[in-house]
């Protein structure tokens, strides 16, 4: 669990279902599942296992009680799922994402397009603490980044990663380090990892 | 009244721009202590105050002209700077009303807003003299303006304009027109809570000023805008102070000794009111920033002093947060000359009327 006091970044809590839904919807990105944790999920999801579905992304493993499983190759085809969903999703879903940030940030302003609101999902960091990380300079984002000062993947400068997260973009704000004195770059730390 | 416009001035390249005498007398000094600590600093947005510019509650001054042109070079190079997400469209027709509304009573001789009507359908005609502007357009209709009705208004306009929307007992950032802001992104920033946008600020959350201010802010009323100053500074009389463009001007912070921080330093105040807005219940936040150099400052002898006294006692969280870190020493070393220990009167008022030679 990830604990911060980056007041623009959200709290994360532990995964259980909101009983007040009618249909949940359980997304897991694979990369994140610790030997013994589905297990551990399909007794948590018990109680709702009957109106369960869950998305097993970019893992083999197996997915016993936790109703009907689907699996995704990778993030982007949820997202694709999500964009082409031929049934409406309504106030009585409830969506439940476990994986590294950006996984649950990709997941919910996906989610958030088709009509969930922000009380109707529950995310659960898990995994990594890499980061996505997006540049001041030329808006480009530079994925997994797991170092206090980062090249941008876009202009190459080094950034260095702000604690302030924007959830629209899923990502921390990464600000030019030698601005002011061109070339004269901390030492890079292996912060996120 | 007639204002001394200097539209030849510039923000940027070779930053000739300068302020008048007058334009000093009235600048909104945000110290009356000689400590400086954030607190819920926001009181009635009153046709009255310690300096002129509180007169009016949309300021027009003698940069009016040329700070127009530079906004406009701004959104040339960088569109995002403004920035309206889709639900908030009635909110920009009551921004576009409030501006002309005011400014065309405050500024006859630079403003007029004919109407033919209150409500939506009716024709409007505004004219801007200063900016040689005359447009009709429909009250309520985008498709007669240039371009839609916050950007429009807002580009006639001196400072940065935000829009919060007032939902779930929170705001949220939801439009923006920020061209000469101090060191924030409206990209990353659109769409914010009000705890969410405000996260970096240091040593304020840990004192509870934001759930005051945002307790006080839901209950904002029509009519009855308020305001509050605050500060930081910049190296060269600079508008465009984003985050965006910071590899263009965070070298001229490593540019400063105590010979030139006169000049090149500038105090930064952003005076920001708040306002409810009738039809969509959102809340305007206007940041109009004033640009002064220490120089500038330094004529008014009590505003020198306690300009060092205040920098001198900064918590160093602020120091950094401010950005003032590389160049506070040499900004202290040259307003320690204006500062002989005397005892300072409480308040922001320069405490005299005319300024002594350059």
């Amino acid at each position: 669990m990830l604990h911060s006091d980056i007041k623009s970044r959200p709290t994360y809590t532990q995964l259980e279902p909101d009983l007040s839904g009618s249909q949940h919807l359980l997304i897991i990105e694979g990369d994140t599942v610790l030997p013994g944790r589905l297990d551990s999920l399909a007794g948590t999801f018990a109680p709702v296992e009957e109106n369960l579905h869950t998305w097993l992304v970019g893992t083999q493993a197996g997915g016993l009680g936790l109703g009907k499983v689907w699996r995704l190759p990778e993030v982007a085809d949820v997202v694709d799922a999500f964009a082409c969903a031929t049934r409406g999703y309504g106030i009585g879903d409830r969506l439940y994402v476990q994986g590294t940030e950006p996984f649950l940030w990709s997941v919910a302003k996906a989610a958030a397009i088709i009509g969930f609101s922000a009380e109707q999902i529950h995310l659960h960091h898990a995994g990594s603490l890499r980061r996505r990380v997006w540049c001041t300079h030329c808006h480009t984002v530079t994925e997994n980044v797991t170092t206090s000062i980062a090249s941008c993947s876009g202009c190459h400068r080094h950034l260095l990663v702000r604690d302030h997260f924007s959830r629209r973009l899923g990502a921390f704000m990464g600000v030019m380090v030698d601005a002011e004195a061109p070339g004269e770059v901390p030492a890079v730390e292996e912060s996120f990892a | 009244m007639s204002i001394a416009f200097k539209p030849e001035e510039t923000f940027r390249g070779d930053y000739s721009y300068r302020n008048s005498d007058a334009a000093v007398l009235r600048f909104p000094f945000p110290f009356p202590e000689d400590r400086y600590m954030y607190s819920v600093n926001i009181e009635p947005h009153v046709r009255s105050g310690p300096s002129d510019v509180f007169l009016r509650p949309f300021d027009v001054d003698e940069h009016y002209i040329a700070e127009c042109r530079d906004k406009a070079i701004t959104l040339e190079r960088d569109p995002g700077r403004c920035q309206v997400l889709p639900h908030m469209m009635m909110a920009q027709w009551d921004t576009l009303e409030l501006l002309m509304e005011n400014l065309s009573a405050d500024y006859p001789e630079q403003f007029s807003l004919i109407k033919e009507g209150d409500d939506f359908g009716s024709r409007w005609t505004w004219i801007n003299r200063p900016l040689g502007i005359e447009q009709s357009f429909i009250f309520g209709n985008p498709e007669t303006l240039p371009c839609e009705p916050f950007e429009y208004i807002t580009r006639q306009a001196q400072g940065d304009f935000a829009i919060c929307d007032q939902r779930d007992d929170n705001l949220f950032m939801d439009a923006g027109m920020v061209t000469s802001q101090a060191d924030w992104s409206l990209e990353f920033d659109v769409g914010m809570s009000f705890m969410e946008w405000h996260g970096p600020v240091p040593l304020a959350h840990q004192t509870g000023v934001f759930e005051r201010a945002l307790k006080y802010l839901l209950m904002l009323r029509l009519g009855q805008p308020v305001r509050r100053l605050n500060w930081t500074m910049s190296i060269n009389p600079r508008l465009d102070t984003s985050p965006e463009s910071y590899p263009e001007w965070g070298p001229d912070r490593a540019s400063v000794t105590p010979a030139n921080a006169g000049q090149k330093v500038h105090l930064r105040v952003e005076l920001q009111t708040l306002w409810r807005l009738p039809r969509s219940n959102a809340i305007l936040f206007p940041i109009r920033c004033y640009l002064a150099s220490l120089e500038d400052l330094a004529r008014v002898p009590k505003w020198g002093a306690r300009l060092h006294r205040v920098l001198s006692s900064l918590p160093p969280q602020l120091v950094e947060y401010k950005g003032l870190t590389r160049y506070l020493p040499a900004a202290l070393e040259w307003l320690a000359q204006h500062d002989d220990g005397r005892e300072l009167p409480v308040g922001t008022e320069p405490g005299i009327t005319t300024l002594g030679p350059r």
